[in-house]
């Protein structure tokens, strides 16, 4: 009966923008990364956007944005969808201020969520995605102490999730006094397996639904 | 002559078909409606999303829906008796509790915590003098009246995340549920569950979309046959553009009170 035909073709939906599931990448650029790290994790985030373009929903949902830390605070890439993101090429030089570039993480997403609010748009939980190779060192302890408890706090009020990652020679012990979430060791240098897991993971999240728990995919790339 | 066709009565077309991401998955619906016409024209609909992470999500929403609709349906309502709006507040205030109860009540006997349960309710009482609604968790209520004003009754109650909702086992459900009472001339009322809600609502503005669910209120004043519209209404969810748009589960309740 052509009635159906009908339905369909009158019926008209409103324009909504995508929910965002935005993420921020937090990355260590001091001086002991040069070399091949750098270059691996760089590779890495090449691999982080042509898996995310592969899936088309994830393409408009996932937002990603750089920032990283040596002796100074960047950020390298303000968020923006993923079939928009082009990676940057990092290079590695001067000391880890690690406490800034928490606090700048965390007023990007402070940031992003009022944006998102004033215009109408939906958004999954943010996530943080910190990977260094050591541990804070040029700044004073207290901007150290100040963004870890500010971290914790956000944690517990479920503003953002916040992982960690050490590569190498990272200070596992200290990153695990910084962060709430148990930091993983990745296994030598292998950011692209590590990259193909967060896209699959921040796929998933962008697909769930209402009080949907995702399961994150299992985790070969690092152990804990 | 078909006499029926003469007498005012409301009409109605309903339907709950899974969504593409949990047929993928082998999941079943986990959304569920129910809905009954009693004596006087006075309708009452009810619509639930279990929840995608409680394992008996599905059960929860259909025991939710029936006990609602149970409990408002036995008690001999006539249009008369809502014309007091503290009456009408409290049988939706009882026909929830009633319908948390069962649900927590199933929980117990099947040896499982009311959260894995959870599901959301939206439960309506219509008449052409009144609509009420009262509501815990996401999803959309919505009237027409006889001048062509489309009233949110309610919003979707999301928590700050998209993924976020309140449910009608969660300890705060009661608190922060929604109602409104609407006396104006009824012309039509709808109801959708949250896979719906990108379409049928503008999010900017927060109001319900005029022309998605005008041309599906015409749709049920107009539908002759209740089998075969439902089976259109099933065949629309289940269309292309609508699949393209969303994954989820999808409930659509229409009404329509023809008083010609």
């Amino acid at each position: 009966m052509d009635d159906t035909l009908r339905l369909d073709e009158v019926v008209e939906f409103a324009e909504n923008p995508e929910p965002r599931c935005p993420c921020v990448l937090l990355l260590d650029t001091s001086g002991s990364m040069q070399g091949d790290p750098i270059e691996a994790l760089n590779q890495g985030l090449l691999s982080l956007k042509d898996e995310l373009v592969k899936n088309s929903l994830a393409a408009r949902r996932v937002e990603v944005a750089i920032v990283t830390f040596d002796s100074n605070i960047n950020v390298v890439q303000d968020f923006v969808t993923a079939d928009q993101f082009n990676p940057p090429i990092l290079t590695a030089q001067g000391l880890t201020t690690m406490g800034a570039g928490i606090h700048k993480a965390l007023d990007i997403i402070q940031e992003r969520k009022s944006q998102y609010r004033t215009n109408g748009i939906a958004y999954y939980r943010p996530w943080v995605f910190m990977i260094t190779d050591g541990e804070p060192q040029g700044e004073l302890e207290n901007v150290v102490e100040q963004a870890s408890q500010r971290l914790q706090g956000d944690e517990a009020n479920k503003r953002v999730a916040f992982f960690t990652v050490g590569v190498e020679n990272a200070n596992m012990t200290r990153l695990n006094q910084i962060a709430v979430r148990t930091p993983l060791k990745l296994k030598g240098l292998n950011f692209i397996e590590m990259f193909v897991w967060l896209s699959t993971s921040m796929s998933a999240v962008s697909h769930s639904q209402v009080d949907e728990q995702v399961a994150l995919p299992p985790i070969g790339w690092g152990t804990v | 002559m078909n006499i029926s066709k003469q007498i005012a009565q409301w009409r109605i077309v309903a339907a709950s078909v899974c969504g593409t991401s949990h047929l993928k998955n082998n999941q079943l619906c986990q959304d569920a409606h129910h809905w009954q016409v009693l004596s006087d024209n006075v309708l009452v609909a009810a619509a639930a999303d279990g929840a995608g992470s409680a394992s008996l999500g599905k059960v929860g929403a259909m025991i939710a829906v029936e006990t609602a609709i149970e409990n408002i349906s036995t008690i001999g309502l006539t249009q008369k008796s809502l014309t007091d709006d503290v009456l009408v507040r409290s049988l939706l205030n009882d026909a929830i509790l009633a319908a948390k109860k069962a649900v927590e009540d199933e929980a117990a006997t099947c040896d499982k915590q009311p959260q894995d349960l959870a599901t959301t309710l939206i439960v309506m009482l219509a008449t052409p003098e009144v609509v009420a609604v009262m509501q815990i968790g996401d999803g959309l209520a919505v009237a027409k009246d006889s001048m062509g004003n489309l009233l949110a009754l309610t919003i979707p109650d999301s928590g700050e995340y998209i993924n976020e909702t309140t449910f009608l086992t969660s300890p705060t459900a009661l608190d922060t549920a929604q109602m409104k009472v609407w006396r104006t001339d009824i012309v039509n009322v709808g109801i959708i569950t949250d896979g719906l809600q990108m379409l049928a609502l503008n999010m900017v503005v927060g109001e319900p979309h005029k022309p998605f669910f005008f041309p599906l209120f015409e749709f049920v004043a107009n539908a002759e046959d209740k089998t075969e519209a439902k089976e259109q209404l099933v065949k629309f969810l289940r269309s292309e553009r609508i699949t393209q748009r969303t994954d989820d589960d999808l409930t659509l309740i229409i009404a329509a009170f023809n008083n010609s």
